[in-house]
């Protein structure tokens, strides 16, 4: 017989219930996991292409930028706490066609180019330095052979495909065994961070040069590199002590956004976590593990800097962004990890960090696989995959056709990206396609109240309301944020006075867009009604992100997709046919399944639809 | 084979499955709602309808009153948020209670006059929802099939029962005719659970009550088993394995995780291997929603979200025998 018991001002009574496999720590790990301590990108990329900028500064900012977005996924995350997040959040707020477009183009397909870096850096950023490393300290050529071959497009294909294989039998085996695997990932991780750290910031600064020479010699370089680096890169025009510019900070932020930005990606798995509704929970996983990752990125900037002194950080900015061969030792480029094993002796210290990097390059693409093969399932569920995507084995419990299929996929991805001229620098494409998901998202957020009023009313964020007057102010600085950069880096791109004003004027009625929607609402608001601080949060962190995507797609300085030369139609575009083609790609195959699934008496937009409940 | 599959007979039936409410205002609303939406003849609703929690809303003097929801306790005050309040406890699937101070804590104090009392709660709420069923689908020609699960009380399920009631129709134990071509049987208990619930038999007692029951079926091929409990690791029933020696329920962790298994019924499973229905509906493990096929069998879980007024069903169209095509669904 069932019995009833009070615990404080509740009657329960027993009754089965929902449990769920993944602690909030253990989610929060995942999403620190997920934004790469690793990723090199911000701290060569920014000196190189942004003279100028303040790279600390500019990682603060990004963080700064994500915090409304996180925020906005926290409500999302406690209101619909579901696997497959952006993809259930946007379908919800927006409707299928918006959901399964940007999610297929942004996610899943764009992230097998993520697949494919994680197996580069494994490659080249993990097993190539340990080697080379080694080799250095111990004098042995062939362990320096072992890494140069790893730093070969033959090393790196094997490499990452072997690394994507060992990653889908790992998921394939149990969600379970990939968690255990997560832990020593992030102690290793953050072990070897730590180390990274430890050497850049004790590094004597009277030493630098001496260490960093010395070990150019021994990885066969040449004698006295640093002077030579430095004399090749004034050489090339390369001002070494730039002014201090607020354009190029403020560019580094999209920059560093390239890891801040996946702070959200547990939401894909928020069916698997354990109180996943608790607010307190999500703002822990969700904002916490932003803020930690935004300090660690920026505290490894301070001591890149503190290191070897700003001219050092322009002098390894050139060799990366102006290819400056002499700027690099044996084809490497000196990345923070790559710099702390140079400045180092110990053998010990060169496999603490090259472990911890070989961990994180293995962990993204565990994270690829983890949240595309959930949203690859939903989709299917949803009957816009084929059904058997969403198979899950009985004995394993996991999505295994999936995995499969992403795995297969992935492998012309992984050829392209190191035999193919020019597709490594479509990486970045991935910030800009998975900004555009992760703006949407927050912009989904702010119509939740409105576009799923019961499903709002019913979680615990419904209470938190902000002045409508206040908020009106967020949502106006997120807006300010999007169409000054539109407007900013419009000049920029546009050849003639027509696409210029065609691009502000877009950039104009986009944001107008967002205001319209809230047109039943804006008056009170103005009179200072209560607003949802959702809305507030989500309409300000969707300006800021758009704005980051919009500053992907203009500004040279952040890319291929910057760079429009119509000079020589289509090849000169090629990388801007790429992302706006698998866009139309996605939105076709939407239309393609729905007619197909049309034509056997399912109608999709059943999928997605709320019944009235009255 | 077109990549999506192929197309659909000419002739029809479209069910709409959904289960485990538990005591969901809303969501039942949108069930009830849901045959004119999808456009379905049939609705079959899978069990567990009875809430599991109740919330007494302390009345601290006139018009003034407290609740705690959702470990948050508030404050509010007037009739208009008081009937709101009490909307919100309803979608989110719990009952809700005004009381004086002094009423709640001698309520809290007695567990007999709790578990009373959610009987009488449960019984209304079950009760408003059949006059509900009734008026909405009169004249529609939709027929509302509902059987109970191992969560709900028996003397509650007992109010399902209703002489003239022509929408509703109670189905445990009965064999039904859905359309010309095709049946249905449903059994709301399911295998012991660690929470000790009010419809739970042992495993192989629950196979003797199926087996009774496929015996009044002429032909299994073209039965649907509505059976609330998933048959026993077919991925409709993956959940953490839990500590039953502890109150309440515990996971068990090795080597620091949460171990998984398949909670269903081995019974269930049989019956599906053995007679091969047509279809299998199921329920129960809210975190485990799905399709899949045993044999020639589909069987599918479409979960449960009761707490987010979200409801999760499945629409299946069935034509000569077979299931012509299916999706899950989250209206």
């Amino acid at each position: 017989m069932a019995t009833a018991a009070a615990t404080p001002e509740v009657f329960t009574r027993k009754a089965s219930g929902l449990v769920r496999v993944m602690s909030p720590y253990s989610a929060f790990i995942y999403n620190i996991l997920t934004m790469g301590l690793i990723f090199p990108w911000t701290y060569l990329w920014a000196p190189g292409a942004l003279p100028g900028g303040k790279l600390v500064w500019g990682i603060l900012l990004a963080t700064v930028f994500e915090i409304p977005i996180a925020f906005a996924y926290v409500w999302l995350s406690t209101a619909l706490p579901r696997s497959g997040g952006d993809y259930v959040f946007q379908s919800r707020a927006f409707g299928g066609f918006w959901g399964y477009t940007l999610l297929m183009s942004g996610f899943v397909i764009w992230i097998l180019q993520w697949v494919a870096l994680s197996g580069w850096l494994l490659s080249y950023l993990g097993f190539a330095p340990l080697f080379l490393g080694l080799g250095a300290t111990t004098g042995n050529a062939a362990l320096s052979e072992i890494g140069v071959w790893f730093t070969s497009a033959n090393g790196i294909i094997i490499t990452s495909i072997v690394n994507a294989f060992l990653s889908m039998l790992l998921l394939v085996s149990g969600f379970k065994n990939y968690v255990k695997v997560q832990y020593v990932m992030f102690y290793g991780i953050l072990v070897a961070f730590a180390t990274t750290l430890i050497v850049l910031f004790t590094t004597p600064q009277a030493e630098f040069v001496t260490r960093l020479n010395e070990f150019a010699v021994r990885s066969g370089g040449v004698q006295n590199f640093y002077q030579a680096a430095r004399d090749a890169v004034v050489g090339a025009g390369i001002d070494l002590n730039p002014p201090f510019s607020m354009l190029a900070t403020l560019l580094v932020a999209p920059i560093a956004w390239t890891s801040l930005q996946w702070a959200t990606y547990s939401a894909e798995q928020n069916g698997e976590i354990k109180e996943a509704r608790s607010f307190k929970n999500q703002v822990f996983i969700l904002v916490g593990s932003l803020i930690v990752t935004g300090i660690l990125l920026a505290l490894l900037a301070m001591a890149f800097e503190r290191a070897g002194g700003t001219e050092f950080v322009y002098i390894a900015g050139a060799g990366y962004w102006s290819l400056i061969p002499e700027a690099s030792i044996s084809g490497f480029n000196l990345w923070p990890n790559i710099l702390a094993v140079a400045l180092t002796a110990s053998p010990l210290v060169v496999l603490l960090i090259a472990f911890g990097y070989i961990l994180n390059s293995f962990q993204i693409v565990n994270n690829c696989y983890i949240g595309v093969t959930r949203i690859m399932v939903a989709m299917s569920l949803d009957r816009l995959l084929p059904e058997w995507v969403s198979k899950v084995h009985e004995r394993l419990h996991t999505p295994v056709n999936a995995h499969l299929v992403y795995f297969l996929a992935s492998i012309p991805v992984i050829w392209a990206y190191n035999k193919v001229g020019g597709w490594i620098g479509l990486t970045l494409g991935v910030t800009f396609a998975c900004g555009y998901v992760f703006a949407a998202t927050s912009l989904a957020g702010a119509v939740l109240p409105f576009r799923a009023k019961e499903v709002y009313d019913a979680s615990p964020g419904a209470s938190y309301k902000v002045n409508g007057l206040a908020g009106l102010v967020l949502m106006l600085i997120g807006a300010a944020a999007f169409v000054w950069t539109t407007w900013e880096f419009a000049a920029v791109f546009a050849a003639t006075p027509i696409l210029l004003w065609l691009v502000r004027l877009l950039g104009l009625a986009a944001a107008a867009g967002v205001f319209y929607m809230f047109r039943g609402q804006l008056g009170g608001w103005v009179r200072g009604a209560a607003m949802p601080w959702v809305t507030a949060l989500g309409t300000a962190g969707a300006g800021v992100g758009f704005a980051m995507v919009v500053a992907f797609l203009l500004a040279p300085q952040l890319g291929v997709l910057g760079n429009w030369d119509f000079s020589n139609l289509p090849s000169s575009l090629w990388s801007q046919i790429i992302a706006f083609g698998i866009l139309i790609l996605s939105a076709v195959w939407y239309f393609a399944a729905k007619a197909a699934q049309k034509r056997r008496g399912i109608n999709v937009d059943y999928a997605f639809k709320e019944i009235p409940p009255e | 084979m077109p990549l999506f599959g192929k197309k659909p007979a000419s002739k029809t039936t479209t069910v709409f499955f959904a289960t485990d409410v538990h005591g969901s205002e809303r969501t039942f609303r949108k069930f009830i709602n849901a045959g004119k939406f999808y456009n379905a003849q049939v609705l079959v609703m899978g069990g567990d309808i009875i809430g599991k929690m109740a919330v007494p809303i302390i009345q601290e003097g006139p018009g003034h009153y407290r609740a705690t929801l959702q470990g948050r306790t508030e404050r509010f005050e007037g009739e208009e948020a008081l009937q709101a309040l009490r909307e919100r406890i309803g979608t989110l699937g719990f009952y809700s209670q005004v009381l004086e101070e002094g009423e709640f804590h001698e309520l809290a104090a007695d567990p007999s006059r709790v578990e009373a009392m959610f009987h009488d709660l449960a019984r209304e709420r079950l009760e408003s929802w059949l006059d509900l069923a009734e008026t909405r689908l009169a004249g529609t020609g939709i027929k509302c099939y509902v059987t109970g699960g191992n969560d709900d009380y028996p003397d509650v399920l007992q109010a399902l029962h209703r002489p003239n009631a022509e929408a509703l129709v109670a189905c445990e134990g009965k064999l039904i005719e859905i359309d010309g071509e095709h049946t249905m049987i449903s059994m709301g208990f399911s295998g012991p659970t660690p929470w000790k619930t009010p419809r739970e038999i042992p495993d192989e007692e629950l196979g003797l009550k199926i087996e009774e029951m496929i015996a009044q079926v002429a032909d299994p091929s073209r039965c649907v088993f509505n059976f609330h409990d998933p048959p026993v690791d077919s991925t409709l029933d993956t959940c953490p394995l839990l500590d039953w020696s502890t109150d309440p329920p515990t996971q068990i962790v090795k080597a620091g995780q949460v171990v998984l298994h398949g909670a269903g019924s081995k019974s269930v499973r049989k019956a599906i291997e053995t007679h091969q229905p047509v279809l299998g509906l199921h329920g129960h493990i809210h975190e485990s929603p799905g399709a899949t096929r045993i044999g020639r069998s589909l069987c599918v879980n479409p979960g449960s979200e009761y707490g987010e007024g979200v409801l999760r069903g499945v629409l299946l169209n069935l034509a000569g025998g077979k299931v012509e095509s299916y999706q899950l669904t989250s209206g």
